[in-house]
């Protein structure tokens, strides 16, 4: 296990509204071990997600072959796995086909040069829980591996969410700020009640469109920091302490 | 099915017509016996030597002879007649009378003779009944093999053609599987199949095969490409993040790390853009078509791009109707549509103005439109904005690929539905029209 290297840094933009951290937050103490297999071909991807991965404090294996991937993973219990689509030996989609055959429902996230919608819907269909076109950005990688390592939380039905001095009640539909309370439009409730839902979890922007709108497209206008914005003027902007983070070259975060 | 009336039609005509020859030649035949029989009937008659013998022996023959059948008449110098009817010529023919017990008028038709013989007029006449009798059957005949042979007709060209109606199905079929993207379609054809519509299932086939191949061989091209393409732009990626997380890095080289990043990240779009439209246009054979509300499309990406208009002081409008307006489509593809023609609107405009998302139905269709208060675009530059990579002169130096429009096209294409640029007057408006759909039963 390597030893944690993530270093923080604080923007200071003029009227800077929200905090910039950069990667790692050291192995948080709520979220166990998280082990990870990778079976990626590439060697310059491979090994530089591995080592991302182990800085956010997961342990990692990584295979460059397909079939070394399906032994491996039939062998080693795992919590994630992410597999490359274009694999040496057995390729992404029959490796997952087989262990979704044998009934292995290890969460998979899948990596693929192939971007075509039907393409999505093909590895989706094979039994991948997210999939992830390259190029990616490792914040985006990280984001989605930490999404699928706390999937099962995500049933829970709360109806009150809070952070710091942020309350939220989803069944009255009223967010409060200490005792002042904040007037939101839907669209504004529903992207706090997913950051909220999320703590302590980066959430980028793909995650937050296909989320929110189901947008599985890359909008070529800064349509979720606009979002994001509209929410701080009005949860952040008037208060002394901010509390929605966004996290460089990655996404947005309410702290924990 | 027409094809089997104009063959029951031409049965009916053949058999009319060889039918009526064999009647006319037996009618002929039977004609003519008759007369022979009545010339030699008066050359037995003139035999006699003089009126009175003559009229003796009509009067013996007379009386064993049917009148209905066979008419004998006398008209002795005298004046008396002898034989069994009297026949006399009137305007408008013959009327026969028949003499001895039972005098009346005799109808009918009958093929006469007549000579003059010792000064007498004597007439024979034998009735042409059987010539009657030969029409009838003739006729009986005619009609009773009309119907079955129609019904035989009918019956062969109905089979005749629901056997070519069933191959001519199942070649639409694969013709419209294949338009829609499913190469691996085939005519189902029965081994025994030959003739015309064989040949043209054969060569749909044959067509459809090299389709298929070629498709594939594309396909693989282009995975290549991305693969091998993507897989460095990821390494270069990998690097560019490395480099930036190297400690001790001069400003300098921080921000060119940045930049470079920043290229690497518009190169993978025009490139994704690119391949995207490629695969629209190959048609994206596993994606199936679903019910969608135009309405609700249009009011999601109204809700998502409100605030980025409002930045500027744009304002985004939806006008649709309230009940939904259902087309068949990819909830994705069209919502990537819908979103390119509203950043393109909010692109090439200046700030403040109003962007309209409509939607307008008739009957038939459903058109989804996007018009602009902007500068628009001249008239004879529409059609070269949608090409790919195209741009306006005076757009060259606003962010983006010049690649919108023309994904927006081939997603328009792929969906059946019409794209047309037109003048908002001022500004763009750009329409896709759509065919409509029933609401689907689930809702």
């Amino acid at each position: 296990m390597n030893v944690l290297t993530g270093t923080i840094q604080i923007c200071n933009v003029p009227n800077a509204v929200d905090i910039v951290s950069f990667a790692a937050n050291p192995k948080n103490q709520s979220e166990r071990d998280v082990k990870i297999l990778i079976v990626e071909d590439d060697a310059t991807t491979g090994p530089y997600i591995a080592s991302g991965l182990r800085e956010e404090g997961h342990s990692v294996d990584l295979v460059a072959d397909g079939k070394d991937g399906l032994i491996q993973a039939t062998t080693t219990e795992y919590d994630i796995l992410i597999v490359d689509r274009m694999l040496p030996h057995l390729d992404g989609l029959a490796l997952l086909k087989t262990l979704r055959g044998a009934k292995d429902t290890t969460p998979v996230l899948m990596l693929t040069a192939l971007s075509g919608v039907g393409d999505r819907i093909e590895g989706l269909n094979a039994g991948a829980d997210d999939y992830l076109v390259k190029p990616f950005a490792f914040g985006e990688l990280a984001a989605r591996v930490a999404a699928l390592a706390r999937r099962p939380s995500l049933t829970e039905q709360e109806t009150l969410l809070q952070a710091r001095d942020l309350k939220m009640d989803l069944v009255r539909r009223k967010v409060l700020r200490g005792d002042v309370e904040v007037d939101l439009l839907p669209r504004e409730f529903a992207l706090l009640e997913h950051l909220l839902r999320r703590k302590g979890r980066v959430q980028t922007r793909t995650m937050l469109l296909e989320a929110l709108w189901d947008i599985k497209f890359d909008p070529q206008t800064n349509v979720v920091e606009t979002h994001v914005s509209r929410l701080r003027s009005k949860v952040d902007k008037p208060f002394d302490h901010h509390l929605i983070e966004t996290v460089r070259g990655a996404g947005y975060r309410i702290a924990d | 099915m027409r094809l089997s009336i104009w063959l029951a039609l031409l049965f009916v005509v053949v058999s009319f017509i060889s039918l009526s020859a064999t009647y006319l030649v037996v009618r002929d035949a039977q004609e003519q016996e008759i007369r022979v029989s009545l010339l030699q009937d008066m050359a037995g008659f003139r035999a006699a030597p003089t009126s009175a013998a003559l009229a003796a022996l009509v009067t013996a023959q007379a009386e064993e002879t049917d009148p209905e059948r066979r008419l004998l008449s006398y008209l002795l110098p005298s004046g008396r007649i002898a034989g069994n009817a009297a026949i006399v010529q009137e305007a408008e023919g013959y009327r026969a009378i028949a003499l001895g017990d039972r005098a009346l008028a005799l109808s009918g038709k009958y093929i006469s003779l007549t000579e003059v013989i010792n000064n007498g007029l004597l007439t024979v006449a034998l009735t042409a009944e059987p010539l009657e009798n030969l029409r009838r059957i003739f006729t009986r005949v005619f009609l009773f093999s009309l119907l079955p042979t129609c019904l035989i007709a009918i019956g062969i060209g109905f089979l005749l053609a629901r056997r070519a109606s069933t191959h001519l199905v199942a070649i639409e079929q694969t013709l419209s599987s294949l338009t829609q993207g499913d190469l691996s379609a085939r005519v189902q054809m029965p081994d025994d199949l030959n003739g015309d519509l064989g040949r043209i299932g054969t060569s749909v086939n044959r067509m459809a095969r090299v389709q298929q191949k070629s498709t594939a061989a594309l396909t693989q091209i282009s995975t290549d490409i991305a693969h091998d393409l993507k897989s460095p732009i990821q390494r270069v990626a990998v690097l560019l993040a490395q480099i930036r997380e190297a400690k001790d890095l001069p400003e300098q080289a921080i921000e060119l790390a940045d930049q470079a990043s920043a290229e690497t990240e518009s190169i993978v779009k025009t490139f994704q853009s690119l391949l995207q439209i490629a695969q629209v246009e190959g048609g994206t054979s596993n994606l199936d078509l679903a019910p969608l509300d135009l309405g609700a499309l249009a009011s999601t990406f109204a809700e998502i791009y409100a605030p980025v208009a409002e930045e500027d002081a744009r304002q985004l409008v939806v006008n649709a109707p309230e009940e939904p307006v259902w087309v068949k489509g990819d909830a994705t593809l069209l919502g990537q549509l819908l979103a390119n023609l509203i950043e393109n609107a909010l692109r090439h405009t200046e700030p403040g103005i109003e962007i309209c998302v409509n939607i307008t139905t008739t009957t038939k269709t459903a058109t989804l439109s996007v018009e602009d208060r902007g500068a628009g675009i001249p008239e004879e530059e529409r059609q070269n904005v949608l090409r790919r990579l195209y741009r306006l002169e005076a757009s060259r130096t606003t962010p983006g690929s010049g690649l919108g429009l023309s994904l927006v096209a081939a997603i328009a294409e792929f969906h059946d539905a019409d794209l047309t640029l037109t003048s908002a007057k001022p500004g763009l408006k750009v329409n896709v029209c759509f065919d409509r759909i029933d609401a689907p039963s689930s809702v």
